[in-house]
Order: structure tokens, then sequence, then C-alpha cells
């Protein structure tokens, strides 16, 4: 096996890697502003349905689709830090250490984003969405 | 002390003075006002956000002397509102983060192995810009126009029928202003970190300063723009007329908080986090052994700085908003302490596993570690809805904010003031001075604010001028001034330290700390070109580390030493892989004329001397364009090469 992978696999591997790194962090995202703002503002309307959805459901989509991105960047980070274990001999030590460094970082970091999701996902068992 | 003289530099006696002639600054009135170097700018913006720490400390033991007993007339009603404002607004603005930045100034090219920011002109045009703005805001309290509407300026009460005069034009304009320093600053950390790093430090040795620094300038370009944005519609509103807050006219009141929050949140994380920075830069030092969890503390830096986005409607769960979409933003208010605890946790096992030197720099980590865990309790009680709505706008939240806002960001900076002083100012602090200091601002802050926990809880509401007698409230308000005046004392005996120092100190040698990080292996104070040779980076320890030390030793290649111009490497952004070399702008006039343009803008704007604040456009439009018009030189002599 050659020490030094060719670009497409160079570029498959750095898509992973910010894949892993930053993929939690935008479902996050994605998931705070679509929950959040599909609820205030339909709610401030005084309405409980979006077109033939209830509320419920579409805060429930925003909740599932990203925590399901967040296990996908989980994975990949976890993937990579594999990876990075063992570098074939001859790789230079620099990359593979930053990569390694940063497979850390988003493996926990993901958790947390994941925690989050779930944990405000969690409030659509108990809550009705425009109770206040 | 490890090391009590300069390593011997790599660079030959023609090299260093080239470097001296190239990058020196002979002392004169044009050279203070047109300096681009990073050192003199960090120890200006020390200096102006400690003036500005002062004026704000002023205000709050003048308020807490009009609070010792019930119903005092020291103050009206309208000159509190000011002061309590101004007090909010500088500490939060004027001292806390541009202090931080002075901070960031003066150490990110050390640490990361540069001879300046990567944009010198703008950072100079930033500290002008900062002071400008800082002046134009305290300017208007002897006036009696100064803000008076609290630190949040919360509408409908901002708006001009229910509080005429200037105040609030002053507000939203000197944060605006305030907000163009703010933002050339963070584009230039950002810019240095990732370009200007020595060869080899790649993303897994940067030092976790300039890795904090690096995570606020992040949050400070996403956060800003939603301030600037509201006090831009407030002005609007309150000058010309229209309606983003009138809810008669589709308006949203709700709107001012929700982007007010969008910044205010994660700024509480920009006023702390290159705070943190400062404890995990100092702790190597007086713990003989590098911060446990290097990765688990940076995994927290960017966690935090991401998630702080996330959290800023639990300043809003007293409005009436769904319950459902508070959840949202309580999950992620609890989670959030997880990466805070991460910090807490790796610095008490450095403690734990190093060999404690228990001189005033550790002494004030230690007060940190104990003020911030505190506040960080009380901050985790607020992200429960339930416990929020009791006990929000109390005295309780006053209590919160200061043990997050004193233990969590001014303890630190206590610690890199006389962790840092040797190398700023070229002389040692006085130990014993330094040691009855910290004794008194520790005791005075807890025995200021831990109070207010109480009569919080006991209902007395905060931003009132004066009180009825009510039982628990009265001695306990005594407590909280005798407190303050402690406070006061302590933070007089650190500025009589610093003066001390750089008037009596003896000299300090480069490295009296044995710290780990390249500003230990310049002179102290560090010559204007830092570096005799950029050193090349071979571990997270650079100084502790004997390669990285020998590389700026003899045997350097040119592209290190760089003394033929004012010159400096360019390296990748992940790996610090030398991409090529570049020349630094010289000392200039036009940040100066610059920032000075802008503050005719805004006052102008103030007063609405709309033909002058037009024609102050042009000039600024004029100034810009001559800052950035290219340099007709050819690229041999402008050094650039590949």
């Amino acid at each position: 096996m050659s020490a030094h992978p060719g670009p497409r696999a160079r570029l498959a591997g750095g898509l992973l890697l910010w894949y892993a790194v930053l993929g939690g962090a935008v479902a996050w995202a994605v998931h705070l502003f679509a929950a959040w703002g599909v609820d205030e503002l339909t709610c401030a309307s005084g309405r409980e349905r979006i077109g033939a959805l209830p509320l419920q459901a579409v805060v429930a989509i925003a909740v599932v689709l990203p925590a399901l991105a967040t296990v996908g960047a989980l994975l990949a980070a976890a993937l990579v830090w594999r990876r990075t274990a063992h570098p074939p001999e001859g790789l230079d030590e620099h990359p593979v250490r930053r990569s390694r460094l940063l497979a850390v970082v988003a493996i926990w970091s993901n958790l947390l984003f994941l925690a989050i999701i779930v944990l405000g996902g969690a409030a659509l068992l108990v809550l009705p969405p425009c109770l206040r | 002390m490890s090391t009590t003289a300069a390593p011997a530099p790599g660079a030959s006696r023609q090299d260093l003075t080239l470097l001296e002639e190239h990058w020196g600054e002979r002392p004169s009135l044009r050279s203070w006002f047109s300096t681009v170097d990073h050192k003199r700018i960090g120890r200006r913006y020390l200096v102006t956000a400690g003036l500005f720490f002062f004026l704000a400390g002023v205000s709050a033991l003048t308020m807490r002397t009009q609070l010792a007993r019930p119903e005092s007339r020291l103050l009206s009603p309208q000159e509190y509102n000011q002061l309590f404002t101004m007090h909010g607004t500088a500490m939060i603005f004027l001292f806390a983060t541009p202090m931080l930045f002075g901070f960031g100034n003066f150490l990110v090219p050390l640490m990361i192995g540069s001879r300046d920011m990567a944009f010198p002109k703008l950072n100079a045009f930033g500290y002008w810009v900062f002071l400008l703005a800082g002046l134009f805001m305290w300017v208007s309290l002897p006036f009696g126009a100064a803000p008076n509407a609290g630190w949040f300026a919360y509408v409908p009460l901002t708006e001009r029928v229910n509080t005429p005069g200037l105040h609030l034009d002053v507000y939203s304009l000197g944060l605006l202003f305030l907000g163009i320093a703010t933002t050339a600053a963070s584009i230039n950390f950002i810019v240095t970190a990732l370009k200007l790093r020595a060869p080899g430090m790649s993303l897994n040795r940067v030092p976790l300063f300039v890795w904090a620094i690096v995570a606020t300038a992040f949050m400070v370009i996403f956060a800003l723009p939603a301030l600037n944005l509201d006090n831009a519609m407030l002005f609007l509103d309150r000058r010309f007329g229209t309606h983003f807050f009138d809810p008669g006219a589709a308006g949203n009141v709700l709107l001012w908080q929700h982007l007010f929050w969008i910044f205010g949140h994660p700024d509480v994380y920009i006023i702390v986090m290159p705070a943190l920075g400062i404890v995990s830069a100092v702790l190597p030092a007086f713990t003989r052994r590098g911060v446990v969890g290097y990765p688990l503390i940076v995994l927290a830096i960017v966690t935090i700085a991401i998630i702080s986005f996330g959290v800023w409607v639990h300043h809003m769960f007293a409005t009436g908003l769904p319950r459902l979409s508070y959840s949202f933003f309580s999950a992620a208010s609890s989670i959030i302490t997880i990466p805070s605890g991460i910090q807490i946790f790796a610095w008490l096992a450095t403690m734990a596993l190093g060999r404690l030197v228990l001189k005033v720099p550790l002494l004030y980590l230690i007060g940190f570690i104990v003020t911030f865990v505190l506040g960080g309790f009380t901050g985790a009680m607020f992200a429960l809805t339930a416990f929020d709505q009791q006990v929000t706008d109390s005295y309780f939240v006053v209590a919160h904010f200061h043990y997050v806002l004193i233990g969590g960001a001014v303890f630190p900076m206590l610690a890199g003031i006389y962790y840092w002083l040797p190398k700023i100012t070229g002389r040692m602090y006085h130990e014993g001075l330094g040691r009855w200091a910290f004794w008194l601002v520790f005791a005075g802050m807890h025995v200021t604010f831990f109070p207010m926990h109480l009569y919080g809880l006991f209902g007395m509401p905060r931003r009132v001028y004066t009180y009825r007698s009510e039982p628990g409230w009265d001695a306990w308000n005594l407590v909280s001034t005798i407190g303050s005046y402690l406070l006061a004392i302590g933070l007089l005996l650190v500025l009589i330290g610093v003066v001390h120092a750089i008037r009596r100190g003896r000299p300090a040698p480069p490295d009296p700390w044995g710290g780990d990080s390249l500003e230990w292996s310049t002179e102290s104070p560090p010559k204007p070109y830092n570096f005799p040779v950029l050193p090349e980076v071979h571990s997270l320890h650079p100084t502790w580390d004997e390669p990285s030390r020998e590389s700026m030793g003899a045997g350097a290649t040119e592209d290190r030493i760089l003394a033929e111009g004012r010159r400096t490497l360019f390296t990748s952004e992940l790996d610090g892989r030398r991409e090529r070399v570049v020349e630094m702008p010289e000392a200039s006039l036009q940040p100066l004329v610059l920032a000075l343009a802008l503050l005719v803008f805004f006052t102008t704007m103030l007063f609405a001397w709309y033909p002058v604040a037009i024609a102050a456009v042009v000039v600024v439009a004029a100034t810009i364009g001559v800052w950035l018009w290219p340099p007709r030189r050819p690229e041999r002599e402008l050094g650039v090469s590949t």
C-alpha cells in the first residue's frame, strides 16, 4: 500500500474530516433555528398547524433529522480517530497528529451536540407546542 | 528563575543592526501617533481599558455608597440611572473585551513566533477607534446626557417617546462606533493566528491562549452584527421615526431582545474565553508542567464558542414565549456547563499533578477557580426556566454575573498582569504588595457580592436608586458597600504595585518564571522585531524543548532571519508549513486620521449636523482609498518571494 494517498482519496478524507468536525455543530444550529423559529412564529400567528402537518410533527422533524446528521458526524469522527492511530510509515506526521486532535475534538463535541438536540427534543413528549 | 540572560541570537551583529533599523521607531511625537508596533498598541489597550475600568469602578462605588442605607439622597434617580448604565456598558464594552484584546495584541505575535500582527495598520486603527468611542460615551456623563436605560437598553423604554434627549443616541452611536474597533481587531487576530505562526506550529501545537483568542474573535465576527443591527434600528426609530420596535406599526419589541441577546450571551463568553486562555497560559509556569488534557481544553474552547450562540433565550425566560421553545435553549444552557467543567477539572488536575509555586499569579488563579465555580453554579440554576422566572430582575442576578465576570475575567486578568508585567515593562513587581492586593481583592469581591444572592432572594429588585427599609435588605446592603470599598482598596494596591514595578522594580530577566511559550524566549521587554531569528516549533512547549530553542540559535537559515526589510513569514493555516515571506507595513498616520474622521461622523450624527457628517464620510472614503492604494515598488524591493 502506498504511504501517500491519491488526490481523490485526499479530497474524500478531507471532506470526511470536516464533516466529522463541523457536522454536529451545523446540525444543532439547524435544529435550533428550525425548531425554535417554527414553534415561536407559528404560535405567534395563532395556529398550531403548518399546512397539513401538525406543529408538533414539524418540530419533531427538526429534532430527528439533525440528530441523525449528528450521529453520522460522530461515526465519521470515530473513523478518523481510528485511522490516525497508526499512520503508515513515511507519511508526514504533522497532518496526522493535527487530524487526530481534530478527531478527538469532533467525537466529544458531536456527543455534546447530540445531547442538546435529544434533551431539547424530549420536551416535545411533555409540552404542547404553544403552551405559554 | 530559570534564565538570567537573553538567549544568544542566531543572527549576526549586522543582521541585528538591520532588524533594529527596519523595525525600530525613534521616540518622537509623530512616532507616538503613527506607531503600528503590536506591543505598543497592546500596552495602550491595557492602559486605556484600565482607565475606563477606573471610571466604571468609581461609578460603582458611588452607587454602592448610595445603597449603603435605605432612602439615601446622595444621587438623584436620573443620576443613578446614568451611573448604572455607564457602569455596565463600560465594564462590558470598554473594559473587559479591550483589556483582553490588549493582552492578545501584545502576546499573540510573541506566542506564535511572529514579528507583528497580520495587519499592523488595522491594529493601530482599532486602538484609536476604541479610545475615541470610549471618550465619546464617557464625555456625555458630565453633561447629564449619558445612556440611562441599562446596558441592554430594552425597548420600548428606550424609544424616544419614553426616553427623550441624547442619552440613547449616545448609546447606539457609541456602540456602533466601538463595534468597528472590535471587528477590526477580531479579523486581525484570526488572520494573524492562521497565517503568521512559526514554522512547525501545527494546530496541535498552538498555545491555548491563542486558541482562546481566535475562538473569541470568531464569536465577535458572528455575534456583533446582531448588536450593530439592533443599535442601527434603535437609532433610526429614535431619530428618523421608523417603527422597527413599535407594535402599533407592525414592529416588535421582542425583536430588540432577541437581537441583543444573540449578541449578549456569546458576549459573556467573548469576555470570559480569553481570560480562561490566560489561565491556561499562566498555569504551566506555576505548576512546573503542561496543562492536563490539551485536546479536551481545545474541545471546550471550540464547543463553548459554538454553543454560546444557542443559549440567548435564557435571558428572556420571563417574556412569555412558548414553553417548548424555551426547552431548546434550556437544554443548550445546561449542556454548555460541561465544557466549562472540563476546563476547571483540567486545571485542577494540572495543579494536583504539578509542583505548585505559590506566587501572586497563582493566587489569582486559585481565586478565579473558587469565584468562577460559584458563579457557574448559580448560572446552572438560571438554565432552569422555573428558577429563572422566580429571581429574574432581582439582585440574585447581579450577584451571579459579578461572580462570573469578576471571577471569570478580572481574576485571570490580574493573574495575567502580574505574570506578564516583567515581559511588558522589563521590571519585576513587589511580591509582598501583590499578595496584600490579592487578599483584599478576593475578600472585597466576596463581601460585596455574596450578600446580593441573599437580598436578591429576599426580593430586592435590581436597578433601583434607593429602597425603603426592609427586613433582610438594610444590613446586607451595608455589608456589600463595605465590601466594595475593600475591593477598591485592593485594586488600588494593584495599581500601586504596577507603578512601583515600572519605577522601582528590579530589571526582569527574559524568563523569570520558566514559562513554556515563545514569548519567554524574547528579551524583557522584547525588541521591536520580537525575535532575531523566527523560531521553528517542535512541540507544544517550545521554550521547554531543546530543538525549538536551538532553532533560534546559530545555524538559522535566512528565511527565518529576514533582516533585509520589514518582513515576516507566512505559513499554512493547519500545519504551519513555510509559504512565503511578506513585507509588513511601516508606521503611518492613516489609522489615526481615519479614526478621527469616524469620530467626526458619529459626533455630527449625534447632533444632527448632517452636512458635516456627509463631509466626514468623504474624508473616511478618501483615507481608505489612500490606505489601500498599492505601493509603486517592484516585487523584489517589496521583499515578496515565493
